[in-house]
């Protein structure tokens, strides 16, 4: 009996080592396939190898009516932070913290957000923008 | 004679000289690295520096390299979602050879280096496969029509590099209308049919990925699998100087290989990465 355990631990150790951080990489992997499907990130980032499968996020769009995405960015490592999170992973969530972000910063009433992805068709040549996501905002903090 | 038989000698030992590289590719990539999160790295380097220098005989632990993988760590934690993919990939390289300083079974470490080589191949596969965009042609399309892709061969045709100029600008100036106004704009085709040579070129991409990955899983030390290996990083680096991931999969290429020839070739493409990342035409 002693002895069948002490196989099975062997075996248990030798796959382990051979097979952990393979395993790993699995997981990693499995969790980036996850923000993909459910938070919109961007194939390129979060380890699971899906670089050169999508237009980079870096030629996603911020629009916000009104306003200069390119002077909010001035100087400011915040702004900076939340508007680049927004390109990588265009979801509602990341939406919102930018515009409470701009709100508290512009001290505007009100803010109209989109994230804009472009698309492509090879067989036309036609070369556009889609709407990803868009947000309204009120600033509540008077 | 002498320096071939000195080359044969220092080739006869892929696993030696493959943790060396590692290191060597390790210690560039942090450097590079280095102004992320100083705050977190400058205790852990202090610590790690000093103990490497006051008991540097005492080679029990494989210092460098667990003070540069937990700065890999540090890097991972901060900026999961920022870092590239092949910086999972050479902190799960970098712990495979720690563990290696531990266990010291050549069996174990080869096991490693070939299945997380096929997991991350195989993965790349499939997320091609699973994007609608990459399938149709429609990224590379993208991509070569803004003279991103083969950025040094169309430098050669001064009229396709003029059209992939235009293109890159009206795309430019694209931008900065309101895209609520749903304006669209025709790209030229730098080449004749890209469209459809995008659509083939595709799916040799991912066809060509499954076969390196399967035969690395199948027949991790024959010739022929290590010939489509060299194809294929030779091949990726023409379209882009992707370097760091390169050099890695060229290091998982030298690890496994048995053929002194080839050894010598994933060496000299490793070297050639390695010098495009120091001087930064290459990415890190």
């Amino acid at each position: 009996m002693i002895e069948i355990e002490v196989m099975h631990n062997i075996k248990i150790k030798e796959f382990v080592l051979k097979y952990g951080i393979p395993s790993l990489a699995v997981v990693i992997i499995l969790i980036q396939l996850f923000f993909v499907n459910t938070q919109r990130l961007n194939k390129w980032k979060g380890g699971g190898y899906g670089m050169y499968t999508e237009i980079h996020y870096y030629y996603n769009q911020i629009h916000i009516p009104g306003m200069s995405v390119d002077s909010l960015l001035k100087n400011d490592l915040e702004m900076k932070n939340a508007l680049g999170f927004l390109m990588l992973m265009p979801n509602k969530n990341n939406l919102n913290k930018a515009g409470e972000l701009i709100l508290k910063t512009t001290h505007k009433d009100s803010i109209h957000i989109q994230i804009w992805k472009p698309i492509v068709n090879s067989k036309t040549g036609f070369y556009s923008r889609e709407l990803i996501d868009e947000v309204y905002l009120k600033n509540t903090d008077f | 004679m002498k320096y071939w038989a000195d080359l044969k000698y220092k080739l006869r030992d892929p696993i030696a000289l493959g943790t060396q590289l590692l290191l060597l590719l390790l210690g560039i990539y942090s450097l590079l690295m280095a102004e992320q999160n100083r705050r977190w790295k400058v205790p852990v380097l202090f610590i790690g520096l000093s103990a490497w220098i006051l008991w540097q005989n005492k080679k029990k632990h494989p210092l460098i390299y667990i003070v540069l993988c937990l700065l890999l760590i540090i890097d991972l934690y901060h900026d999961y979602f920022w870092v590239g993919n092949h910086h999972y990939m050479l902190l799960f390289m970098v712990l495979s050879v720690i563990i290696y300083d531990y266990h010291k079974r050549n069996d174990v470490l080869l096991k490693n280096i070939q299945i997380l080589f096929v997991v991350v191949i195989l993965a790349s596969g499939l997320q091609k496969l699973m994007s609608s965009q990459f399938m149709s042609g429609d990224f590379y399309y993208y991509m070569i029509n803004r003279g991103t892709l083969f950025k040094n061969f169309v430098r050669f045709f001064p009229e396709s590099l003029d059209v992939a100029k235009s293109n890159a600008k009206n795309m430019f100036e694209l931008q900065a209308v309101d895209p609520n106004l749903g304006e669209s704009i025709t790209l030229k085709n730098i080449f004749p049919n890209l469209g459809a040579i995008s659509h083939i070129f595709a799916w040799v991409t991912v066809i060509f990925e499954m076969i390196v990955a399967f035969a690395i899983l199948w027949k991790p030390k024959s010739t022929g699998a290590h010939l489509l290996l060299i194809l294929m990083i030779l091949g990726i680096l023409s379209t882009r100087f992707e370097t760091g991931f390169m050099a890695l999969l060229a290091l998982s290429g030298l690890f496994l290989c048995n053929n002194t020839y080839l050894r010598l070739m994933y060496v000299l493409i490793i070297t050639g990465c390695i010098v495009l990342i120091f001087t930064k035409l290459g990415y890190h």
